[in-house]
């Protein structure tokens, strides 16, 4: 078994399991989508928050650069889905480009913070400032400007299903390699102790603008991917109030690992999809559900499942030195 | 724009500064005694508005609500810190920020239970209009701005003058040093974390005939007292006098020149701010806990 088989067996078993319960469940289909997309999300905010220890307030403002970048350029300009992906993605590159030097030199609960301030203009932005070219909060429809492109019309959902979960296979490989690379390794230190790593000499503040950028290229591929499959975008995507939902999702599927994310989005919105059948506000579950992970799970579900199986076959997975693959950072790291 | 507006915008905006000092107190002081974030602060603030809101439309005396969203608020402060927060102390900031933001969630779902979804309207106690140089005021403006004051002073004289405020500003500065010299610092915290949630309460109650109260009226409050904190500088009684003075004029005169700009020009304020001095306008710079 060679080496790059080994890097895409995972995510290809994880994607075929997806075929297979879509056609187990044909009518859950949508959730499917949905959790794919959300995922990627997830997997940009757990880069931040897992792997370089940074929370951020403001994911929602990351979401809808990509969603609108999108939804502009098949609104106004083009009429080709891809072409609207690059878009978005040089979007997300972009941003990370201009605000990554800014924002990540300052300390941890400043950033959280003004993350949160700058989703805040985004939704002003798109709402009031943006009013002619986005509609405001009408929404920016354009559903039938969107052209049929070569071997799958991902107009319609039963292709885009496809097309989102080719997309979530080809994030899930690189994300994987990533985890593995010395960048990988990197970011897992900068979390710990970062001084030390500025003592090693390495250039810490270049590691964490490249995380920054990954995570703003992956929540804005998010974005737009959700921007395609509902054909509409409206403010409502860039809320700061729903910076919760991704915080969540990374917590409870396990910060700092490549499936935890997936994990996540699925406990995250089946527990949504569940209770919302119940009670028409899950506000009071997900609270709660932190909480219990939180004090309880600290390493989510996917890090859980990982650390027992490793008990379980007894520590013969390749794994990390003991110091880097525990979840707490030490308490050195609090200046 | 003529002196009329303007004047009565100001007046506004001290009424809002007022509100905004007495809901970010709790988490300015939070940070730089215990050195957690508790976002959680909210949820007194929402708790104070409803229970404001329960007390007018039954008995329909004002002062009555003031006492109770008082004494509601501080007891939720203190079955949180208790029970939960304690758990808390000495973590990293990140961890502590989650754990306060699930708080303030739970907090939203059990006032949706208690008092349902919708808003509800809280009629202002008094309708008389006041004039100062020919301007007509709400004297129910003014009133907020007297009672922001008088907390203010109080808690400056509470600091300055008596030996718990002492032992405060002490745990401030450095909390094992203060546990050295025989001061239970978890009964110091639990104190301030008591009066912290009061005055959060005290401001829900304030702000309840201002604006509707409804479930979600913490979260654009959050926003706000949390921009109003990191412009001050988290930490610094001061700070965040001095920056609910600049927000509140900011917030008023801004709305009246152009209503949006209520909302987002305090966010602008803090973006520049926060990019030329990143720990506010007086901030303490967060120290090691030495402590546990």
């Amino acid at each position: 078994m060679n080496k790059t088989f080994k890097g895409i067996a995972g995510p290809l078993l994880l994607v075929f399991l997806l075929v297979v319960a879509r056609f187990v469940f044909p009518n859950k289909m949508t959730f499917i989508i949905e959790l794919a997309i959300f995922s990627i999300y997830v997997m940009g905010n757990n880069i931040l928050y897992g792997y370089l220890g940074m929370v951020s307030f403001g994911q929602p403002f990351y979401l809808g650069v990509g969603a609108y970048a999108s939804a502009i350029y098949l609104a106004h300009i083009g009429t080709n889905p891809i072409i609207a992906l690059g878009v978005a993605l040089m979007m997300g590159v972009v941003i990370g480009l201009i605000f990554g030097p800014v924002f990540i030199r300052l300390r941890g609960d400043y950033f959280a913070l003004i993350n949160a301030a700058l989703c805040a203009i985004g939704l002003f932005t798109v709402e009031k400032l943006l009013l002619p070219i986005t509609r405001g909060d009408d929404g920016l429809w354009y559903r039938s400007r969107m052209a049929e492109i070569p071997f799958l019309d991902i107009r319609a959902p039963e292709n885009f299903f496809y097309f989102a979960i080719f997309v979530l296979f080809i994030a899930l490989v690189l994300y994987r390699f990533m985890d593995r690379s010395v960048m990988g390794v990197s970011f897992r230190a900068i979390k710990i102790n970062e001084r030390k790593m500025k003592f090693l000499g390495y250039n810490t503040f270049g590691i964490r603008w490249i995380g920054f950028i990954l995570s703003c290229v992956l929540s804005s591929l998010a974005g737009s991917l959700y921007a395609i499959n509902f054909g509409f975008v409206n403010p409502s995507l860039v809320e700061p109030g729903r910076a919760a939902e991704v915080l969540v999702a990374t917590l409870i599927g396990g910060a700092g690992t490549v499936y935890g994310p997936f994990f996540g989005t699925l406990a995250f919105l089946g527990i949504k999809d569940l209770v919302s059948k119940f009670i028409s506000r899950w506000e009071l579950v997900v609270g709660i559900l932190t909480l219990i992970v939180l004090f309880k799970f600290s390493k989510g579900i996917w890090g859980g499942l990982e650390s027992w199986s490793e008990n379980w076959t007894g520590g013969r997975r390749r794994k990390l030195s003991p110091a880097l693959s525990t979840e707490k950072p030490s308490q050195a790291n609090i200046k | 724009m003529t002196f009329d507006l303007l004047f009565s915008a100001v007046v506004f905006g001290f009424s809002v500064s007022g509100i905004l000092f007495l809901v970010s107190i709790g988490i300015s002081i939070g940070f730089g005694l215990m050195r957690i974030i508790n976002m959680e602060q909210m949820v007194y603030y929402t708790f104070g508005a409803y229970v404001t809101y329960t007390i007018m439309s039954t008995t329909g005396s004002f002062a009555l609500a003031l006492v109770a969203s008082i004494l509601v608020a501080a007891g939720l402060g203190f079955l949180v810190e208790t029970l939960l927060l304690r758990r808390v102390y000495g973590r990293e900031l990140m961890f502590t920020m989650v754990v306060t933001f699930s708080v303030f969630l739970i907090g939203i779902g059990i006032i949706q239970y208690a008092w349902g979804l919708e808003p509800k309207p809280v009629s202002s106690p008094f309708h008389t209009l006041i004039s100062i140089f020919g301007v007509k005021m709400p004297l129910y403006r003014i009133l907020v701005i007297a009672i922001a004051i008088a907390v203010f002073i109080g808690i400056q004289l509470m600091l300055n003058k008596t030996i718990i405020g002492k032992a405060i500003r002490a745990g401030i500065d450095n909390p094992a040093q203060v546990q050295g010299l025989g001061i239970n610092i978890y009964r110091i915290f639990t104190f301030t974390f008591v009066i912290a949630s009061g005055l959060a309460g005290l401001g829900g109650a304030l702000n309840a005939p201002l604006t509707m109260t409804g479930p979600y009226m913490g979260f654009d409050m959050l926003l706000f007292a949390f921009i109003t904190v990191i412009l001050g500088g988290l930490g610094s009684i001061k700070g965040t006098l001095v920056s609910a003075l600049i927000l509140g004029q900011v917030m008023s005169v801004g709305g009246t020149i152009w209503a949006p700009l209520s909302f987002v020009a305090p966010f602008v304020v803090m973006f520049c701010v926060i990019l030329i001095k990143p720990n506010g306008l007086f901030g303490v710079e967060a120290k090691a806990f030495g402590f546990e």
